[in-house]
């Protein structure tokens, strides 16, 4: 019974992933139309709404499935937050009709949904730490108020792509050009690890000392271009032994303090995305963003400025209370301590300190309007952040997700 | 410059210094305020707010200073900063314990490292300088909210239905109607959405969800008290984080209570999960090295202890309670929890020998040295006894009179010189783990060891916390005043319907566009035209300019 909940559950994710995928096509061509009718909207939207049901009937059968809220490891909590998006698009569209939002939020939540996929799907059983229903209140109320807080992102990133020239020789056109850039590269990461890791299959072993003096094994799934400190190329022959064999390596090597692996990726992507902007560049001989610029002709700025603001005043307290509140509730009686300033729970409390920032500056300095749309997407900046890199890079108490 | 109350020359309300619109009927009457300081006339409804108006002493400028937004956002953004910073390497209490902190950041991180530690980087969060930041931002939030709270609320008190026509005009939201046929109509309809009526003459005031003005008040109201709760921790007896090790079938007295409490550890259990019960997790149980924890279980009986209070009598201890630890699952007495921490078997309960005789036949029975408070003579067989001569439970070395050093009295590292004696004979020997010397020489018989016994032992954290009720009364007031504030509107409309004309105008503290969309409807029912939004107008423009 419970593989059957489980496969269903799998299954209904990826539909959901490839109807979000197809319905960006109808959603596109209805913004990019001129007539008045509201067909190709309304397939797209209807689209939308299906495959938000079936992510929420894979949360439902997972659970069924597991018997814990899946919530508990990379993979769930990123999928969550996907699906999370699209709710906080479909919530932004029945108040404000605003289509345009959909062709920023559902790439982003798809992108989000692969990358999660990277790491292991399996369905785990808990550890004693997250057995409490402490779990579910907690992430699905985060989880919530990122999926609110992110559209403050999108109403912010629309906005000043319609507000800002592409031709104009300012440095806010130049860093509206540098959040493109680095949306590209995001993107040519998740999209050369998922072709190199999971087509491909490129997998280098290198085993090497790490910090603790224990002998590991890094996986290569890009060409090294940085190792560890006197890491040998090896090869896995089964039972769990190795064999030196040749990998390529570029020839820098780091002390294990930093994580090699991760940072040869970071490389990678950087490298990948430059070219790939570098490519496009030549092509169009204009600033990349450009070329989204034309979706944006019908956007209303001062509804996106109100969309960003009321997006911030939902999904702020909302962080407050799954965030900060539960979050510290249940750390008091998992870790018997309600704070700790573990590197998680810091950078939630200045994800906090952000948003305090940005309604103090929007209500009492006038920050509104581009100011306004700045702060919100360096607001998701932090947002991701806190999910993605601070699990890769720094080991502290939330090491699961 | 002498401060003067301000009498308005409209309706002739006299309003205290610094006033920009009148707060009777909203007349601007203070032409020369500084624009710069002030952006939003209507966020106080245009009273005076004291650090806008006063400069002059010393405790003016001190007050201008916390009240401040500017300073307010500096302060949280420096801590926000600090924060950050403190997650570049781990801070102390995540390295290893008992590492010297400088040496294991210097080793692990090099230079950096050790500049890190030097700056006092690796305690940020309880360094005095980021403490010190958290009381200026206390500071700062009672300093603002008194100075803009206070005149608020006697500006919204105090205000009146009429209002003269330049504060209709300076509304986002304003229009003007040739005919006020409806107007007394269109002011009912709005009642019957939940506005306060107020009438005064031909002037309406309609007003709902005041309460979210004082949102932000309330928030920092909670704030302050969750700043000021967290101070407690540094007064005695407010806060107790302890240890408690306890091996199995121990019983230990709990510290910091002073004896009145004891506790035995009765078992502790550690499970995991099983790779093969055919449920949906075996794949990635099997495919994970090694074994998942499924649950860490101390198992307690708890006494109280009858004579605790008779100084030097023997403890009489009366069972309370039996409970089962576990993560998640704290034990609560009095005003302690006690968590699931950790366990320990690293400790040694007993080692277990047996003799050999030089062609390697093994003699009588085994023997075993029970670690803690081991015999000092064990029989083997009818002739032969074995007896203790020395015995260190954490062997370091031999010292010139033949003694064994231990170099804790744990038992981790053991070692004993064994006499064995047969008849008339006697043989010296040291034992350790994994040797084994001859101390006598030609020995015939040797020791050998079997096999070790270890204790487990459970680690439990002891916490008691006075300042957490408070900070949570904090937190949960914080979150009230937060909710309060950005999930209530606070609308007020405004019809003028002297003469023959009708103004309205209307403001609201956000969410114009629902505040509009809502006076559209009432205005459509009666045939009138939509309101005019002043702001929407601009942002178009800018964009066509």
């Amino acid at each position: 019974m419970e593989s059957t909940f489980l496969s269903l559950s799998n299954t209904f994710i990826f539909i959901a992933f490839l109807i979000l995928l197809i319905a960006l096509l109808p959603l596109g061509i209805s913004i990019k139309s001129k007539s008045e009718s509201k067909k190709y909207e309304k397939l797209a939207i209807w689209m939308i709404v299906i495959a938000f049901i079936l992510e929420l009937a894979y949360f439902i059968m997972r659970w069924l499935a597991t018997g814990h809220a899946p919530v508990s490891n990379m993979y769930e909590f990123i999928a969550m937050f996907s699906i999370m998006l699209i709710g906080g698009f479909l919530i932004t569209y029945h108040y404000f009709k605003t289509k345009v939002f959909g062709l920023f939020a559902i790439p982003v939540s798809l992108l989000l949904l692969g990358y999660g996929s990277l790491f292991s799907t399996d369905v785990q059983p808990l550890i004693p730490a997250l057995q409490s229903n402490w779990l579910a209140i907690h992430v699905i109320t985060v989880t919530l108020s990122y999926g609110i807080l992110s559209m403050s992102a999108v109403a912010g990133l629309i906005y000043l792509i319609k507000a800002i020239p592409a031709d104009e020789n300012s440095w806010r056109a130049r860093w509206l050009e540098a959040v493109m850039i680095a949306i590209l590269t995001v993107v040519m990461y998740m999209v050369t690890t998922v072709f190199m890791q999971n087509i491909i299959g490129y997998n280098d072993e290198f085993y090497y000392t790490d910090q603790q003096g224990q002998q590991v094994i890094a996986e290569y799934h890009l060409p090294s271009l940085i190792n560890y400190n006197d890491a040998i190329p090896v090869e896995h022959v089964g039972n769990n032994e190795y064999e030196p064999v040749d990998h390529f390596h570029l020839g820098i090597d780091l002390p294990p303090v930093i994580k090699a692996h991760t940072l040869n990726t970071v490389v990678w992507s950087i490298i990948i995305g430059l070219i790939t902007y570098g490519i496009v560049r030549l092509i169009i001989r204009k600033r990349l963003f450009s070329l989204v610029k034309p979706l944006t002709k019908k956007a209303d700025l001062a509804l996106m400025d109100e969309i960003g603001y009321r997006s911030v005043i939902i999904g702020f307290p909302l962080f407050a209370l799954g965030g900060i509140f539960f979050a510290a509730i249940w750390a008091q009686i998992a870790w018997s301590r309600f704070w700790g300033w573990d590197p998680k729970e810091t950078w939630a409390f200045i994800t906090f300190m952000f948003y305090t920032i940005f309604l103090h500056l929007r209500l009492n300095r006038g920050y509104e309007g581009e100011k306004s749309a700045w702060l919100a997407v360096g607001g998701f900046i932090l947002i991701l952040f806190n999910l993605i890199a601070i699990n890769l890079i720094v080991a502290g108490l939330h090491s699961y997700a | 410059m002498e401060l003067k109350e301000i009498k308005c020359n409209h309706c002739g309300h006299v309003n205290p210094p610094g006033t920009q619109l009148c707060q009777s009927c909203g007349k601007m009457i203070n032409e020369d305020y500084d624009k710069k300081k002030i952006k939003d006339l209507m966020r106080y409804d245009g009273s005076a707010v004291r650090s806008k108006v006063r400069s002059q002493s010393i405790f003016d400028k001190i007050w201008n200073f916390f009240t401040s937004i500017k300073v307010g956002v500096g302060i949280i953004a420096i801590i926000a900063i600090a924060a950050a910073i403190g997650t570049i390497l781990p801070q102390e209490y995540f390295i290893p314990i008992g590492a010297d902190p400088l040496q294991h950041y210097t080793e692990q991180y090099g230079t950096f490292g050790t500049l890190y530690y030097k700056l006092g980087f690796t305690q940020l969060y309880s360094s005095w300088w980021f403490v010190l930041l958290m009381g200026l931002l206390a500071l700062s939030l009672i300093a603002a909210s008194v100075d803009r709270g206070v005149p608020l609320y006697k500006s919204l008190k105090n205000q009146r239905a009429k209002k003269h026509a330049s504060f209709f005009k300076r509304q986002r939201l304003f229009k003007e109607y040739e005919s006020n046929e409806n107007a007394q109509a269109l002011a009912e309809t709005f009642e019957n959405k939940k506005y306060k009526l107020k009438t005064d003459g031909d002037h309406y005031l309609l007003e709902k969800g005041r309460l979210s003005r004082w949102g932000p008040y309330i928030n920092h109201t909670g704030l302050i008290i969750l700043l000021a709760g967290s101070m407690l921790r540094f007064f005695p007896g407010v806060y107790i984080d302890e240890i408690i090790y306890a091996q199995e079938g121990e019983t230990v007295s709990i510290p910091t209570t002073d004896g009145q409490y004891y506790m035995r550890n009765d078992g502790f259990t550690l499970d995991t999960y099983d790779e093969d019960a055919g449920t949906v997790f075996d794949q990635s149980l099997q495919n994970n090295m090694e074994m998942t924890i499924s649950n860490f279980q101390t198992d307690i009986t708890m006494f109280e202890n009858k004579t605790a209070d008779i100084v030097g009598s023997s403890p009489d201890l009366e069972e309370i309670e039996n409970y089962s630890i576990r993560v998640n699952h704290p034990y609560y007495f009095d005003d302690y929890e006690l968590y699931q921490s950790s366990y320990d078997n690293s400790q040694m309960k007993s080692m277990t020998f047996r003799l050999e005789d030089s062609e390697g036949n093994v003699l009588g029975e085994n023997f075993t040295v029970g670690l803690d408070d081991p015999a000092d003579s064990y029989e083997i067989t009818e002739d032969i006894t074995i007896n203790m001569k020395a015995y260190s439970p954490d062997f370091l070395e031999i010292d010139e009179n033949g003694t064994l050093i231990s170099e804790t009295p744990v038992p981790t590292n053991p070692a004993f010189v064994f006499e064995v004696a047969a008849g008339d004979t006697s043989e010296l020997s040291l034992l350790q783990i994994m040797n084994s010397t001859d101390i006598t020489q030609d020995n015939e018989y040797s020791i050998k060891f079997v096999e070790a016994e270890e204790h487990m032992a459970s680690v439990l954290t002891l916490k008691k916390d006075l300042s957490m009720p408070i900070i949570a009364t904090g937190f949960v007031i914080f979150l009230i005043g937060l909710f309060i504030g950005s999930y209530i509107n606070h609308r007020r409309i405004w019809i003028n319907a002297e003469g023959d004309t009708m103004k309205i105008a209307a403001h609201t503290n956000k969410n114009y566009f629902g505040l509009k969309k809502e006076m559209n409807a009432a205005l459509a029912s009666y045939d009138l035209p939509e309101v005019f939004d002043k702001q929407e107008k601009e942002e178009n423009d800018k964009m066509k300019g």
